[in-house]
């Protein structure tokens, strides 16, 4: 039986622990003659960055909120969405909605950010024109920063209902018939049927993406925010994580301690929200923890 | 009693149409744009933005797209080799681990599986793992870079494990063994058998993940003949994104910029065969696959 | 269930894991370090030397090497055919092959950082100013050539001129092998020549001027947006307009501080200035005015693409020879439309050529081969049949040359400098288009009042304060950005706001050691 698994373990070891040397770049002072294990050690000093402007606190509470939203919102629509789905008899319709839903998952966020300027942009974006057919006044979105909370969840969730919802459905799926005859039989509605026997046989999957979610809590969602608010300074406030600070403030170096240092930092706080959050869940019932 | 339940499933059905409906519409519409937008005339896109219905039709985004040919075709066809390729072997490998992770008889079984997680956790970061491929493996512009690190990702292998556990008793597993099937048998007769709906599902991700690819090209690979599909689109895309934000400083002039509508028409092309993959797989989203196995 | 023995086992097993794991990660460690240092370069050609070739200039030539080539941008389509042809002529001369390698634009800077970083195996690497030619030479990643150069390419080296050698020197080392064809990439101003006849508007040759050109327009082309602008396009064009800087840095003046040409140890401070202050109310009148479109940070298109569809009527900051390829662009679709161009070093009274730092091929400290490397591109630039493969294709297949001399491009699987090879330009073997002679033209006039670029030379060491400039970047992009192209309602307090975020940052820290690395590089170039 182990022998099945060695494979994966020798992949993850070559692929995954090896490198991890690197994150001794974090501490060094890189430049090229001395090479990556030559280069003098500086300590702390490519941290620095981090606080150096004052906004890891807003950025720490930016990425937390932002993933929170994403999880919770996420998860709960992708949920209801399998379970409206599970119960549609019509099979062709149920066919055409679920491949229809999977969609936005394969649109990347790079077009996303071009539907979202033809949207929203001030001179010809498609509501602005609505608008002012309607003899209303144009809304200059790119210059609203609470708004964008909102649009980014909302495009995260447009994105992403699909994936979800398929692996819910699929965990649906598989859930005997017998139990929900049963239920049925000794007298149980529909609402009853669901919240007793769906919800719960899910609940395990949800709490391994769940834990998944919060492992990369830290890393947001790089590609979701960075094409969606550019460079529109007036946004960051509200909508800078950071990944992006450390992509923007890297992008003007080439040194690796330093982008490897936020990388550290990124990770260390994912892994202690995941120890902690595992071992509450494995105290309530060690089957559904993670490890 | 059985009244109140029929009114109660109807309401249900009628709310689950609703929804489902209004969720498709609003995952639809973008998807329209960009359609729409790959059949415009490019200046109407840059002075008018584009909306549903194109308005000036115009097939010059297409025409670009397959000026040409060879180079498409051959970029399908790397990528439909990495992807058919990368997802059976790595759907090997993840069902295998996933189904030693669910045994309750391993003793390891949370120690590794903690071991796998950690790599999402915790990285070394993009250059040691580059130095660690193109340097001591040797792997730059070869097709085994496609494939090879895309192979098992510990999130499809956490959810191999937990489907398989849902799916497979361990009664069922137990009586195989006094059977006298060793553990490679029950794998590979019973377990693959059984978590249909977990195997298509994962193999879906797998597959996407492969076929959605363009960062492995975009590092490793320089031989225009082995680029993959997506990396095209990429290109293009940053091809126009590059004059916007280097232009000044550069000086460097590109003549021809790619259009708006090339951008979208590339997308089309690009992503328009793996949307058919779903409605394939989902096939296998089949109940009642696991029942009869343990009565029997 | 024992629960209490359970959980011992558990731990005493987890323990043993560990120690394990840590142990098998420990042997492979020392095995990566050992192997981790880069390999320094000059690895050298065939060691053997027995009974070897000897090229042209000497250099022992005795064993086949494959030469790795590395360019930015898109490869041509036709590339294959090209490789071909040049390896059968260097298999000849240097017993070797090359390998044309293109990183496209996909996070091209991410790649370059990587392949020098790496230390995997590169021979020849493209260099510039934009990207990051002085840093990284600073920082050792480019192998020295003084020595090298008479020896293997003796051509090359008499065939560029010494001050062009000096100029490129980092840390009073050559690192780099500069182009030497003189062009200018000054800015200028780009307009619609026809819209601005049929409306009778003023040629924008000065900032009122443009003003009143973009009041024009606006009034009779009520559905266009004057100014062709994306992001910051416009800034440094603006300023350079406006203030004869002795260098504009991406986004203007470099952390603020304002180096005048004429007087370049006079460093003033800029930002947060009576003067920024008046420029920042200028834009955001021309914002207010629907001059500047509202989306212009996040807008998808270029500037050029404004330009070309006819969105805009007026772009500020653009060189002579975009200008050029954007008319022809434009003339494609639409052929009655024209555009003008006005280059400020007119107005200033004197242009600067591009610095030879400016398109350069520079040899990594991780190359095998440096010394047939370099020979190599000596063939490329000094020889007229590896020179015109390169820039221009196969004669006949792709290209022309017409009665008058000029190119006619015959295939678009390689266009002309499809390779975008800039950098080993030979001024001599060098074909034109023949709507290049509009620029040429303007070339000429610059030409009388050349003057030498004093700012390009200049290799800022960030290292003291990469932090602070990290920091610094942020804060740019979120306070003073927005306040660059006038969507801040109240300018002055923006600017205050910037201000105080700025040295939050550590601006201060910045333009000091800036100031004074400046002051020294002044010395040390004997400029005044």
């Amino acid at each position: 039986m182990f022998l099945m698994l060695l494979p994966t373990l020798l992949f993850f070891l070559i692929n995954s622990y090896v490198p991890m040397v690197g994150i001794y770049f974090a501490f060094t002072r890189y430049n090229f003659a001395d090479g990556l294990f030559g280069s003098p050690f500086v300590g702390f000093e490519n941290f620095r960055f981090l606080w150096q402007s004052g906004k890891l606190m807003q950025l720490t509470l930016n990425t937390i909120g932002y993933n929170l939203a994403f999880i919770v919102l996420g998860h709960t629509l992708a949920i209801v969405c399998a379970i409206l789905l599970s119960e549609i008899g019509a099979r062709f319709f149920k066919k055409l909605a679920q491949s229809i839903m999977f969609l936005p998952y394969f649109v990347s966020f790079v077009l996303i950010n071009v539907i979202a300027y033809n949207l929203l942009n001030y001179d010809t974006g498609f509501i602005n024109s609505l608008l002012v057919r309607w003899g209303m006044e144009k809304l200059d979105f790119y210059s609203i920063p609470w708004i964008w909370v909102f649009l980014i969840i909302f495009f995260y969730l447009w994105k992403y209902l699909g994936y979800y919802a398929v692996i819910y459905l699929a965990v649906i799926t598989g859930i005997s018939d017998e139990y929900f005859e049963a239920a049925k039989i000794d007298g149980a509605n529909i609402f009853q049927r669901i919240w007793y026997i769906t919800v719960p046989m899910l609940r395990p999957t949800f709490i391994i993406l769940l834990l998944f979610s919060l492992g990369s809590i830290m890393k947001g969602q790089f590609e979701l925010f960075y094409q969606l608010v550019g460079n529109n300074g007036l946004l960051f406030n509200a909508t800078d994580i950071l990944d992006t600070y450390v992509y923007r403030s890297i992008k003007v170096t080439f040194d690796i301690g330093m982008a490897t240092a936020a990388g550290l930092y990124q990770s260390l706080f994912g892994f202690v929200l995941i120890m902690t959050v595992n071992y509450i869940i494995r105290k309530v019932n060690e089957d559904y923890a993670l490890f | 009693m059985k009244v109140k339940d029929a009114e109660y499933s109807l309401l249900f059905k009628t709310i689950a149409y609703v929804m489902v409906t209004i969720f498709t519409l609003v995952c639809l519409f973008p998807v329209l744009l960009i359609i729409s937008g790959s059949l415009t005339d490019n200046e109407t896109i840059v002075r008018n933005g584009f909306g549903l219905i194109p308005e000036k039709f115009s097939l010059d985004g297409y025409m670009y797209v397959f000026k040409y040919p060879t180079a498409i075709l051959r970029a399908y066809g790397v990528t439909i080799f990495t992807t058919v390729v990368g997802t059976a072997l790595g759907m090997f490998f993840i069902t295998m681990a996933g189904f030693v992770l669910q045994r309750k008889d391993f003793k390891y079984r949370n120690q590794f599986a903690f071991y796998i997680y950690f790599t999402t956790l915790f990285g070394g970061g993009l250059v040691p793992w580059y130095i660690m491929l193109t340097k001591y493996m040797k792997l730059m512009d070869t097709y085994t870079v496609l494939i090879y690190p895309g192979l098992m990702t510990p999130f499809l292998i956490i959810l191999m494990r937990s489907f398989i556990k849902s799916a497979i008793p361990d009664e069922l597993v137990e009586s195989a063994k006094i059977d006298g099937a060793n553990d490679f048998r029950i794998y590979w007769s019973i377990v693959l058998r059984l978590s249909m709906p977990g195997i298509a599902t994962v193999g879906l991700f797998l597959a996407l993940q492969y076929w959605n690819d363009w960062f492995l090209s975009s590092l490793f690979i320089n031989d225009t003949r082995k680029y993959q599909l997506q990396f095209y689109l990429y290109n293009i895309i940053n091809t126009v994104q590059f004059i916007r934000d280097m232009a000044i400083s550069s000086g460097v002039s590109i003549g021809n910029p790619p259009t708006e509508a090339m951008r979208m028409a590339m997308s089309v092309v690009v992503t328009g065969p793996i949307v058919f993959l779903y409605p394939f797989v989902q096939r296998y989203f089949v109940k009642g696959l696991t029942i009869g196995a343990v009565k029997g | 269930m024992d629960n209490h023995k359970g959980r011992k086992d558990t731990l005493r097993r987890n323990i043993k894991l560990v120690a394990a794991f840590l142990a098998v990660m420990l042997i492979l460690l020392t095995g990566c370090m050992g192997g981790g240092k880069s390999e320094p370069g000059g690895g050298g050609s065939g060691g053997g030397g027995s009974g070897g070739r000897t090229s042209a200039s000497g250099l022992d030539i005795s064993q086949r090497v494959e030469l790795q080539f590395y360019m930015l941008g898109d490869a041509p389509v036709d590339l294959p055919l090209i490789e071909a042809e040049i390896n059968k002529m260097l298999v000849e001369d240097l017993n070797a092959t090359v390998k044309f390698n293109f990183t496209t634009w996909t996070d091209w800077e991410q790649k370059y950082r990587l392949l020098l970083t790496s230390g995997q195996p590169v021979d020849l690497i493209f260099t510039a100013e934009w990207t990051q030619y002085q840093a990284y030479a600073k920082n050792g990643a480019f192998l020295a050539l003084d020595d090298l150069l008479p020896k293997v390419a003796p051509k090359l080296y008499a065939f560029v001129p010494q001050e062009m050698w000096d100029a490129v020197r980092i840390d009073g080392k050559i690192q780099t092998v500069p182009a030497t064809w003189k062009e200018y990439v000054t800015f200028g101003n780009v307009w619609r020549e026809d819209l601005r006849e049929k409306y009778n508007l003023p040629i924008p040759d000065s900032l009122e001027n443009v003003e009143k050109f973009l009041a024009g327009i606006k009034q009779n082309e009520p559905d266009m947006i004057p100014l062709a602008a994306n992001g910051l396009f416009h800034t440094p064009g603006y300023y350079d307009f406006k203030y004869e800087p002795a260098g504009v840095a991406s986004y203007g003046f470099p952390y603020g501080l304002y180096i005048p040409y004429d007087d370049p140890s006079n460093v003033q401070q800029f930002w947060g200035s009576e003067r920024h202050l008046e420029d920042l109310l200028v834009m955001k009148r021309w914002m207010d005015n629907g001059y500047i479109s509202r989306n212009v940070l996040t807008t998808q298109d270029t500037a050029h693409t404004m330009l070309v569809t006819g969105k805009s009527a007026l772009m500020m900051g653009d060189n002579p020879n975009r200008w050029n390829s954007t008319n022809q662009d434009m003339k494609s679709t639409h052929p009655d439309w024209e555009l003008g161009y006005y280059p400020y070093p007119l107005k200033k009274g004197y242009a600067t050529p591009v610095h030879p730092i400016h398109n350069g091929f520079a040899i990594p400290i991780s190359s095998q081969n440096p010394e047939r490397a370099l020979a190599f591109y000596e063939l490329m630039v000094t020889d007229k049949r590896y020179n015109w493969l390169t820039q221009y294709g196969i004669e006949g297949t792709h290209f022309q040359v017409t009665e008058d001399g000029y190119y006619e491009g015959l295939s678009d699987s390689f266009k002309r400098e499809g390779m975008n090879g800039w950098a080993w330009r030979n001024p001599e073997y060098m074909l034109f288009d023949e709507s290049f002679e509009a620029v040429n033209e303007i070339f000429h006039e610059l030409d009388k009042i050349a003057k030498p670029d004093i700012f390009t030379g200049f290799a800022e060491d960030w290292t003291p304060y990469q932090a602070e400039r990290a920091a610094l970047e942020q804060v740019r992009q979120q306070y003073l950005h927005p306040l660059e192209v006038g969507l801040v309602d109240d300018v002055e307090a923006g600017l205050r706001t910037f201000m105080e975020k700025a040295k939050e940052a550590g601006l201060e820290t910045i333009q000091k050691s800036y100031t004074e690395q400046w002051l020294n590089y002044l010395k040390e170039a004997g400029i005044q």
